[in-house]
């Protein structure tokens, strides 16, 4: 099969992904028993003005019917109206994704900046103090959870010797863009560090063993019989060949990082995506969580196939055969 | 020489020792539910080892009964997570075929969720089968949801990997029909890894149990994660608050782990990944 058609059925296969995420995430909604009209006080209207807000909410249609529609406002782009804030989710979400996308995406640089040469010095010669050391300081990390870490950090940074707020993204109104960016820079510090530490651990691990799978063996004694010093090794060899399981690993990682990020949002009360997903559960707002998972999902999935076709395309035994 | 298989069991100790103190719990001398207005946050003392916290409750008794909920939820998870993994795992990499393609993409598809959201997502109002099962259930459903996933993936591979070895076909050879060649020759084979998952889902159950419990606010049952809102709460004011709790989540993940990857490297005969 040519490059391009090998390719081309991959995207094919993705697109087959898509449509299952698409459908959980209506399953996901379709389950809630309750709806956002059963309060006390949505009983107490009047029943004609309520029968109209169900209709225009399209709450009784049957639920074949309801997925058919949502799909198709999706395919134009309409992600629907929250009916807490009775505005377009998208637009809610823009004003809520720059700041988890900040957050997560500093995150994310931080935990593959720090793990790659954890990593690296775990391969490099594993079993060594390094190593043991590495090993051990990653383990622990892991299974600190990231809300007691949150707690430490805001304890020591923001109460003791208060270098740091304690939460939200401002403290100052009225000030020029410029301080405006170094306040949420440093209102950023303690929540991305949070996160960041949560990851450090599954990655640097994942870096260490697909190292270790790429040096060893046949190929990797080869390398070493004729001369290449460890070091070298690992970085000109492995890395090269590693490079197929990090790109994936690095899809999959976005969703572990939200996760994080729900918890780290809500501690230190940013106005992100985090905060909104509880805010809209604990409101029943079925539009505002069927786009945030939908977005989260479409996000992880575009990722994962973006490092699944990049890997395909580095792959010499997929070069080869093209 | 790999060592025995005892020796790489034993970084699970602390959580044999949680086990131990969450199974006595309702007959140990402490009550959980007692508040004592006279006696709030008094540090950790001989009649409260771990202290009490702001309703003067003994934060030792809370968190052996939290024990109670964070294990339960741990391994009713990974039981969960087997329960639907292993036949979808087993399916795929038996049959092969478009039933691999149908099950990898599922697969596929769950990994792309953050577990944590889609758990808020279900709990808020589950729907009423969900409710009628007791609290740590209906949590680790709400987490099995998506943790089944591993469990799935490793078992479709060790079959895929073992479904053309002479053990099978030799048995295939012999009359053996599908369910016992899975059963009998398959399964016991395949079974490794898929521990190995189970065990790293407990710990990331007993994690998710506590920040469910942490982001969901005051219930009377103690769990671990509520144990740390109310530290939270009380910021600084009492250490003994957030170290206990945060110490044994810390013990049952870092050991459940450390089971996990005793397994591991047990079963694993590549020596370089010790």
């Amino acid at each position: 099969m040519s490059r391009v058609g090998r390719i081309a059925r991959r995207l094919g296969t993705y697109g087959i992904t898509l449509a299952i995420v698409t459908l959980i995430v209506f399953l996901l909604t379709a389950a809630f028993p309750g709806d956002p009209l059963e309060d006390e006080a949505d009983h107490r209207l009047p029943p004609e003005y309520r029968h109209a807000l169900r209709a225009q909410l399209h709450l009784d249609d049957p639920v074949g019917v309801r997925f058919a529609r949502w799909v198709t406002d999706l395919a134009h782009g309409d992600l629907g109206v929250s009916s807490r804030e009775r505005r377009p989710v998208a637009t809610i979400l823009r004003e809520r994704l720059p700041v988890s996308i900040a957050l997560n995406g500093t995150a994310v640089a931080l935990i593959i900046l720090l793990a790659a040469p954890l990593g690296i010095a775990g391969a490099w010669k594993p079993g060594s103090r390094w190593d043991r050391i590495a090993r051990f300081g990653t383990t622990a990390l892991y299974a600190v959870p990231v809300f007691w870490t949150a707690l430490l950090l805001q304890g020591l940074f923001a109460v003791r010797l208060a270098w740091l707020p304690l939460f939200g993204t401002s403290s100052a109104v009225g000030i020029s863009a410029w301080s405006r960016a170094a306040d949420l820079a440093r209102h950023l510090v303690l929540p991305v560090t949070c996160v960041a530490l949560g990851g450090l651990a599954y990655v640097s691990r994942f870096v260490r063993t697909a190292l270790l799978d790429a040096t060893g063996g046949d190929g990797g004694r080869a390398i070493r019989a004729r001369g290449a010093t460890a070091l070298r090794y690992v970085t000109h060899h492995g890395l090269g060949q590693a490079a197929v399981p990090l790109l994936t690993l690095a899809g999959f990682l976005i969703p572990r990082v939200v996760s994080g990020s729900l918890l780290v949002e809500e501690i230190f009360n940013l106005p992100g995506i985090g905060t909104l997903m509880f805010d809209s559960v604990m409101a029943r707002d079925v539009p505002v969580i069927a786009a945030l998972t939908l977005v989260t999902g479409i996000v992880t999935l575009g990722a994962v196939a973006a490092a699944d076709l990049l890997a395909a395309w580095a792959d010499p035994r997929v070069r080869r055969a093209a | 020489m790999r060592p025995e298989l005892w020796r790489r069991l034993l970084p699970a100790w602390p959580v044999a020792l949680l086990a131990a103190a969450a199974a006595v719990a309702p007959w140990l001398p402490g009550n959980p539910y007692r508040t004592d207005l006279g006696a709030v946050f008094t540090a950790p003392s001989a009649a409260h080892w771990m202290g009490t916290d702001g309703l003067g409750r003994d934060v030792a008794s809370r968190l052996a009964h939290g024990a109670r909920v964070s294990l339960t939820v741990g391994f009713a998870t990974a039981a969960g997570a087997i329960l639907v993994g292993l036949p979808l795992g087993a399916v795929a990499g038996y049959r092969g075929g478009f039933w691999d393609a149908a099950v990898s993409r599922v697969i596929e598809a769950a990994l792309c969720f953050p577990a944590l959201l889609v758990a808020v997502a279900i709990l808020i109002d589950p729907p009423a089968w969900l409710r009628a099962l007791p609290d740590p259930l209906r949590v680790a459903a709400a987490l099995a949801a998506l943790g089944w996933t591993p469990a799935a993936r490793y078992l479709r591979a060790e079959f895929l990997r073992l479904r053309g070895s002479e053990a099978v076909l030799s048995a295939r050879a012999a009359g053996a029909g599908t369910l016992r060649i899975v059963a009998l020759h398959l399964l016991p084979r395949s079974l490794g890894p898929v521990l190995v998952s189970a065990a790293f889902g407990a710990s990331a159950a007993a994690l998710a149990e506590a920040a469910l419990s942490f982001v969901g606010g005051d219930t009377p049952t103690p769990t671990w994660g509520a144990m740390l809102l109310e530290a939270m709460r009380q910021s600084g004011r009492a250490w003994w608050l957030a170290l206990f709790p945060g110490l044994a989540l810390f013990a049952t993940v870092y050991g459940l782990n450390g089971l996990a990857e005793g397994i591991r490297d047990w079963l694993d005969p590549r020596p370089q990944h010790r």
